[in-house]
């Protein structure tokens, strides 16, 4: 390749790496608009070879000073973070050097630049997008060094075959990656505070989740998402990989025919809620992804304390205060990208004394209402008086004779009314609705629910998607109190996207969550752990009869910790020793060093070995100086030699033969 | 100090200093300086913060640099050098010093080869060594000062494959050479040994005179027109020159008067050989007189370098190095 194709392809390979640092960068979503836009430009410029500071270098660095005292003064300013100005300033760098003359020092600038770059990606994103563009700028980065380097400290114009280099770099940078988890691993964390920032919506986008009214109408679009919008660690662990429960979020009472709202006041904020009795609870340490969007906690049904809750932002955790709207809902105070908090769930409802006039507010039916909906519900329930058989008659009928669908299309007047008799079909919130004004028409009280209906276990928690936001009912009786009651047919409470993008997105999700648990909140105990993991000993170490840990009649472990580490060290020899045998058994070797060492032996056998400092080129010259009678077959054999080995005339088996049956000597006389 | 018995086995000295050092030498280059700076940023940005993305930067960071020591020895350890000395240099002038590489497996690249002890200015580039295919480079050198050199090491560096560290090995190579003088400047010449010019003295084709005929040539431009063999001009219709042996041929002398080593005895040598070479150039005989010795006047390029080795050594006595 010759040398305006090698720098085409340096430059281009460099320009790749500092994209895809800047990539790293841009998908965090904190920089300043102008930046993204700016290097974009420099980009596709650098790409056409079109490099207006090539010839204008003392302006573009007036300019970047222009701009660095620019984005400097709006940090100090407070109107931006330090480290998004730093970075920024980073990128404006690294587009200058790349519209400037391209030099194998000026590639390894943008190189740096590029760098510095990625080290301001890792404290501004924690998405496995860095991941991506880690792998991308660390390949091509040293593929461009790589060639740079062999272009030498003169550039000259001349054939060199550059796919030997890429090749072999191409490899280096695959162990040096291999090399980099292995020092990620064990390089040894001297703090305890995991300060990543917290990621944005990601390129997915976020979802509103949870909002703070249930309006009729629309299509169900949220529950086509395989957004993950809260994780959740639960002790004690249930046994099912789909819990198929309810979360608890939100509660409304009001309905004014076509919206559902709360009337709660919030009460003072606290760093702590407790609603009912905690014993025997269900424990989830729950964490609210910024897909959520909303402030509002979530919990199992049903949520009796809601515990010590963080915020986390750009800035890092901090402690949040909670806010109990009514017996509505517990949210957080603050507003952040994401949320952890920890919340105790029964199953039973917590024993609430409701007061008749609460209790009467639930009954409240919208002057806009359908008589036929009561005349409806007094045709399902018949002469039943007890609210729970109601219930359980209107939500069997609601069940087995509306179908649930997504596509409502279009608005209208009365939303109940339109399900109920005219489209019969809708999704849950309709379902819903019916169920709980039906209730109401007989004089039971009745609210409607927001949560997810849901959960599915991926790694070490549980993960509810947006997809899985659903609507229900509770109903008040004075004999059992509170009961759920779901309209809703079955196929229609989980999540429902497309099959594709649903796997798709799962598999995003699990890398992702791989990605958070095993890379962004890896610590020193992960570490300690997986130190333990690798000396600690096989389950048949110890003794038959021990009956764990804890047994005190347990044997004391049959190697220590520095024996493994002797027998690991042994084992680690004894591979490379194969290693190395192997590799050198699959060594080619030159087929005309096979007669070299044939007619060795023979010269040996002639008792004519080689003298000090004397090799197969001067045995002939020397034997010729003597009048050896071996003189003559011994220089065809090694000029013939010499020619197979070096001048590619390959030798055959039977000239080899008669070559060496040339320099036997003969029998001694009798 | 040698470094060497007479019968040339290394002194203990010597053993001793080779034995202490390393098998390789490393350098950062510029860029690798700024390199580890970023790390050692990155290596304390991580452990202030703990972030653990910072600690993945900086564990790709380490892996590059171990990789780096990885490669580099990958290239630098299965080499073979050879050194081909050029017939002549002239001190403080560029000469061309070449080198022959060879490796038996694998390829190298970004080879750099230097002469060791910093004897010699200058450097051979090879961007790759394939195996089993031997490479010669050129090193356009510069030797400090005339006289005999010693070279006895050649460093073979790489960048590869990052270019952020320079590691060097040293291959124990002896030469001997010899460092003509510079020839600098001249002054006017010395008078001539006996008798006085005629011809076209001074003419660098001048090649006629008195002595037998050697030969016809045509008469070039601005050549003296007295030596033109008419007749044979006019029957091949151009003028044609009569060659003969010398006989116009002037002889010196040269005197080096300076005994003592220094830069008198230096600057005397440049001044002879930039007049023994004009001189020869004006088709003259050249001799020298120097420190008792005497080389009889003679032309011809093999002569001036007897001359100008003669000059190389002036000083030097009988130390032969």
């Amino acid at each position: 390749m010759r040398l305006d194709a090698r720098r085409s392809l340096r430059v281009r390979m460099r320009d790749f790496a500092a994209m895809s640092a800047f990539a790293a960068v841009a998908l965090s979503g904190a920089l300043p608009i102008a930046v993204p836009a700016i290097f974009a430009l420099a980009f596709i410029a650098s790409l056409l070879g079109f490099r207006p500071f090539a010839k204008q270098p003392v302006l573009s660095v007036v300019a970047l000073l222009i701009m660095a005292v620019a984005l400097f003064g709006l940090a100090l300013r407070g109107q931006l973070d330090l480290v998004i100005a730093a970075v920024s300033f980073a990128a404006l760098v690294t587009g200058q050097r790349m519209l400037s003359e391209p030099s194998p020092a000026t590639d390894q600038q943008v190189l740096l630049a590029a760098l510095l770059l990625m080290a301001g990606a890792a404290a501004l994103s924690a998405d496995i997008w860095y991941a991506l563009c880690l792998l991308s700028f660390g390949v091509f980065a040293c593929l461009s060094l790589g060639l740079a380097v062999v272009e030498g400290p003169i550039e000259r114009d001349e054939e060199l075959p550059v796919s030997p280099v890429l090749r072999q770099v191409s490899l280096g940078v695959a162990i040096a990656l291999a090399g980099g988890i292995a020092f990620f691993i064990l390089f040894p964390r001297l703090s305890w505070n995991v300060a990543s920032r917290r990621a944005g919506p990601s390129l997915l986008g976020g979802t509103t989740g949870m909002t703070d009214r249930v309006r009729l109408g629309g299509g169900g679009d949220i529950k086509t998402s395989a957004r993950v919008v809260l994780r959740v660690a639960i002790e004690p662990p249930p046994r099912n990989d789909r819990l198929e429960r309810y979360w608890v979020g939100r509660r409304f009472d009001s309905f004014d025919g076509r919206e559902w709202r709360g009337t709660g006041q919030p009460r003072p904020p606290r760093p702590r809620v407790l609603i009912g009795e905690t014993r025997g609870a269900t424990l989830q340490r729950i964490e609210l992804l910024p897909a959520y969007e909303s402030r509002t906690l979530v919990g199992l049904a049903q949520p009796v304390y809601f515990g010590p809750a963080n915020a986390l932002n750009n800035g890092g955790s901090t402690a949040a205060q909670l806010e109990q709207v009514g017996d509505e809902e517990v949210r957080i105070v603050e507003d952040a990208n994401a949320y952890t908090y920890v919340v105790h769930s029964r199953d039973d409802y917590p024993l609430l004394e409701e007061d008749a006039v609460k209790l009467a507010a639930l009954t409240v039916l919208p002057p806009s209402i359908d008589p036929r909906v009561a005349q409806l519900a007094q045709r399902i329930a018949g002469n039943e008086t007890e609210p729970e058989d109601i219930a359980n008659k209107l939500e069997t009928w609601l069940r087995s004779n509306l179908s649930y669908t997504l596509e409502l299309p279009g608005e209208v007047d009365d939303p109940l009314s339109d399900f109920l008799f005219n489209r019969k079909s809708g999704h849950c919130e309709h379902f819903a609705t019916a169920l709980a004004v039906m209730l109401r028409t007989r004089g039971v009280p009745a609210r409607v629910v927001g949560g997810f209906f849901g959960g599915e276990k991926i790694g070490e928690r549980y993960v509810v998607r947006a997809g899985d936001a659903h609507a229900w009912v509770e109903a008040y009786s004075p004999i059992r109190g509170w009961m759920t009651f779901d309209a809703t047919p079955d196929d229609g409470r989980g999540s429902q996207p497309p099959a594709m993008m649903a796997r798709l997105v799962d598999v995003y999700e699990r890398l992702q969550e791989f990605w958070r648990a095993r890379v962004v909140e890896y610590s020193i105990i992960d570490q300690w752990n997986f130190v333990r993991e690798l000396v600690k000993p096989p389950a048949n170490a110890r003794s038959a009869g021990s009956k764990g840990d804890d047994d005190p009649d347990a044997l004391p472990l049959t190697k220590t910790p520095t024996q493994a580490f002797v027998y690991a060290g042994i084992a680690g020899l004894l591979v490379w020793i194969l290693w190395s045998r192997l590799t050198r058994a699959r060594k080619k070797v030159h087929p005309a060093a096979d007669f070299l060492t044939a007619l060795e032996k023979k010269l040996i056998a002639a008792h004519l070995p080689y003298r000090l400092d004397e090799d197969i080129e001067r045995l002939p010259a020397r034997l010729a100086k003597e009048r050896h009678r071996l003189a003559e077959p011994v220089l065809r054999a090694s000029r013939r030699y010499l020619e197979a080995r070096f001048g590619n005339r390959p030798l055959s088996g039977a000239e080899s033969r008669k070559l060496l049956d040339a320099v036997t000597p003969p029998p001694p006389a009798q | 100090m040698s470094g060497r018995h007479r019968d040339g086995q290394p002194t203990w000295r010597e053993r001793l200093r080779r034995w202490f050092r390393p098998p390789r030498t490393l350098k950062t280059t510029r860029i690798g300086r700024t390199y580890l700076v970023v790390t050692i940023g990155v290596g304390l940005a991580a452990l202030n913060t703990g972030n653990n993305l910072l600690y993945l930067v900086l564990g790709f960071l380490l892996s590059i640099i171990v990789l780096s020591g990885v490669l580099s020895e990958r290239v630098i350890r299965d080499l073979r050098v050879r050194r081909i000395l050029p017939d002549g240099a002239f001190a403080r002038e560029p000469f061309a010093l070449r080198y022959e590489v060879t490796r038996k497996e694998g390829r190298a690249f970004a080879v750099r080869i230097n002469e060791g002890g910093g004897v010699l200015d200058g450097w051979a580039w090879i961007p790759t060594i394939a195996a089993g295919e031997p490479v010669v480079a050129r090193a356009d050198v510069v030797a400090p000062r005339r006289g005999p050199l010693k070279l006895t090491e050649v460093q073979v560096s790489t960048f590869f494959p990052f270019g952020l560290f320079e590691k060097t090995r040293s291959f124990e190579l002896e030469d001997r050479m010899v460092v003509w003088p510079r020839r600098g400047f001249s002054c006017e010449p010395p008078d001539a040994d006996h008798g006085q010019h005629t011809g076209d003295h001074g003419n660098q084709r001048h090649r006629d005179g008195s002595g037998d005929v050697q030969g016809l040539r045509e008469l070039a431009d601005l050549e003296d027109a007295r030596r033109v063999h008419w007749v044979k001009s006019a029957t091949a219709g151009k003028l044609l020159k009569v060659e003969r042996e010398r006989e116009d041929r002037r002889q010196f002398t040269l005197k080096v008067k300076t005994r003592e080593p220094g830069d008198a005895l230096d600057l005397e040598c440049e001044e002879t050989a930039a007049i023994t070479h004009r001189l020869l150039a004006d088709g003259n005989d050249v001799g020298l007189e120097a420190d008792g010795r005497k080389i009889r006047p003679g032309a011809g390029p093999g002569h001036e370098k007897r001359i100008l080795s003669a000059l190389a050594m002036l000083g030097y006595g009988e130390k032969k190095e």
